[in-house]
């Protein structure tokens, strides 16, 4: 649906997006993740038409973003970070005013306002002025206005920034929704967020691209090592350190003794390895008692700060 | 043109929603009639002929302040409240959204125009007007202020504050105003200044006649300002 190839874009001599390439497919939702700066929105900006890429092509189905612009546009709807809404305007003057623009008339019309205060759930403030609805209804206003025409792409850029956590959730859900039947590009720079909504992650570093693939890849590929947490009764430090040493897929992280007498250690295992059964073992061949194994993997979160330090 | 004429009454109903319109047409049309009929050495009370010439000389310099005010906010206000950002991404050229704001202005001074029959109206009551003098000095006045837009559109195109717009449109238009006594005497440079400049052409109208020349001038003037602010909107692309 959108393919993105080898793109460069310039700011005089400062390289926003560096020779980045990626594709999204129909009906997909691709959370785009990276730290402020990253280059995130400079890439919407280009697939949005805003401005063109200094290097390298960009094709909304099929269409060329700087030759078919104009079909470009009509095919996306777009949230821009800054949630752009015209403060003296009533919510359905500004609805209005873009079903215009996007020449959704007539009949349709009235269908595409009613479709959209429902989904977007703006029916008790339909009448008001935008001026005077809070940050989450305006991003919500925000959101009716990208999908007016019924686009069957949605690029947003960071709409859950500024919201409270209940709105945060909303806005989600509204993302997952709309992603049934939509391609979905959507930023932030939170990662619950991308493990929440997406199918897909692309994180995005200092105008490159990091990392690509579903968030299961992504934890299993670049993080897939185990973490486990053991308490053990009854045994006894240097005979634990040497007997995990026999076993090659395990290395030793911490290890302590409690006031107790108990044993805290932590493991590592090496990526692929599921060492519980082997510590089972181990724990009975030498009659040492398991009081706790809590096994962690490393989460999205982890993945983004080691690739983005 | 459908997407024009969608930029269009968004701009009017920005301009009716708010005091603006009402404003600036009220405060044109009472300070112009003012100046005219009761103020300075020749008052039209006081000399008593039936010309009307008087209420388009103040009309041009009233109009230098109040135009600008017209087009500040056309598009510095855009990006100042960053929906210029959005706009530029809907299905609609650059120059679609420059000509549908800049046809707003028009319409909101074509309301002024229909206020400034006043003069004419009462004054043909009580002595007898040219209506050929009376019909080209509307035309030029009509030409006169469309420009003095476009110019102000210019000087909105370029920044993100209405203020430096509002003040450098009345700098840009003035310029083009009084050009023709930048320079003095009868060389090449001083008729060049002097054809350059918008009052030169501007008091042809007055003696009744329409010099394809002048109506010429007029219309690059405005195209010209018309493809700047395009091209202004347009260097985004090219950062």
């Amino acid at each position: 649906m959108i393919e993105v190839q080898n793109v460069t874009k310039s700011y005089g001599v400062v390289d926003a997006v560096k020779d980045v390439s990626f594709t999204v497919k129909q009906g997909e939702i691709l959370g785009f993740l990276g730290p402020n700066g990253a280059g995130k929105t400079t890439t919407m900006k280009m697939i949005t038409c805003y401005m063109p890429p200094t290097n390298g092509s960009i094709t909304v189905d099929g269409l060329d973003v700087i030759n078919d612009s104009m079909a470009v546009r009509k095919k996306i709807g777009y949230l821009p970070e800054s949630t752009p809404l015209y403060e003296e305007m009533g919510v359905r003057d500004y609805l209005n005013f873009i079903a215009d623009v996007r020449k959704v008339t007539g009949h349709s019309r009235k269908q595409a306002l009613d479709r959209v205060i429902d989904v977007c759930g703006l029916k008790s403030m339909i009448h008001k002025d935008i001026n005077e609805l809070s940050k989450g209804f305006r991003q919500r206003v925000g959101f009716a206005q990208a999908i007016i025409h019924d686009p069957e792409i949605l690029v947003l850029d960071e709409p859950t920034t500024g919201l409270d956590p209940n709105q945060i959730i909303e806005i989600r859900n509204l993302i997952r929704q709309l992603g049934e039947s939509k391609t979905v590009i959507f930023s932030t720079h939170i990662m619950q967020e991308v493990q929440a909504t997406s199918d897909r992650v692309l994180i995005i570093d200092q105008g490159k691209i990091a990392a690509h693939g579903t968030t299961e890849e992504l934890k299993a590929s670049i993080a897939g090592q185990m973490h486990i947490e053991l308490v053990l009764r009854n045994a006894d430090k240097s005979r634990f350190i040497k007997k995990i040493e026999t076993i090659d897929t395990i290395s030793l992280e911490d290890i302590n003794v409690l006031k107790n007498g108990d044993l805290e250690a932590s493991l590592n295992a090496e990526v692929g390895n599921d060492i519980r059964e082997k510590i089972f073992d181990l724990a009975v061949a030498n009659d040492w008692k398991i009081l706790e194994s809590s096994p962690s993997s490393f989460t999205l979160e982890d993945v983004f700060r080691k690739l983005t330090n | 043109m459908t997407e024009i004429l969608a930029i269009y009454r968004k701009e009017m109903k920005t301009y009716f929603n708010s005091p603006i319109a009402f404003i600036v047409i009220s405060s044109f049309l009472v300070i112009t009639n003012w100046l005219f009929f009761d103020y300075g050495d020749y008052p039209f009370f006081a000399i008593n002929i039936a010309d009307i010439r008087g209420i388009f000389d103040y009309g041009a310099i009233v109009l230098l302040f109040i135009a600008p005010a017209v087009s500040m906010r056309l598009i510095s206000e855009e990006k100042h409240q960053d929906t210029l950002e959005l706009l530029v991404t809907l299905p609609i050229t650059d120059m679609q959204i420059i000509l549908g704001k800049y046809l707003s202005t028009l319409v909101i001074f074509a309301i002024i125009l229909a206020g400034m029959l006043i003069a004419p109206i009462s004054i043909s009551f009580v002595g007898d007007l040219d209506a050929g003098i009376v019909i080209s000095s509307y035309i030029g006045f009509f030409l006169l202020g469309a420009t003095y837009l476009s110019i102000g559109l210019v000087a909105s195109s370029f920044t993100r504050n209405q203020i430096i717009a509002y003040i450098m449109g009345i700098v840009g238009i003035a310029v083009f105003f009084l050009m023709n006594g930048m320079a003095s005497g009868s060389g090449i440079i001083a008729t060049l200044f002097e054809n350059l400049s918008i009052r030169f052409h501007y008091q042809n109208f007055f003696r009744g006649v329409l010099d394809t020349r002048d109506l010429l001038y007029f219309i690059s003037l405005i195209s010209v300002s018309l493809f700047v602010s395009g091209t202004a909107l347009a260097s985004r692309k090219y950062k």
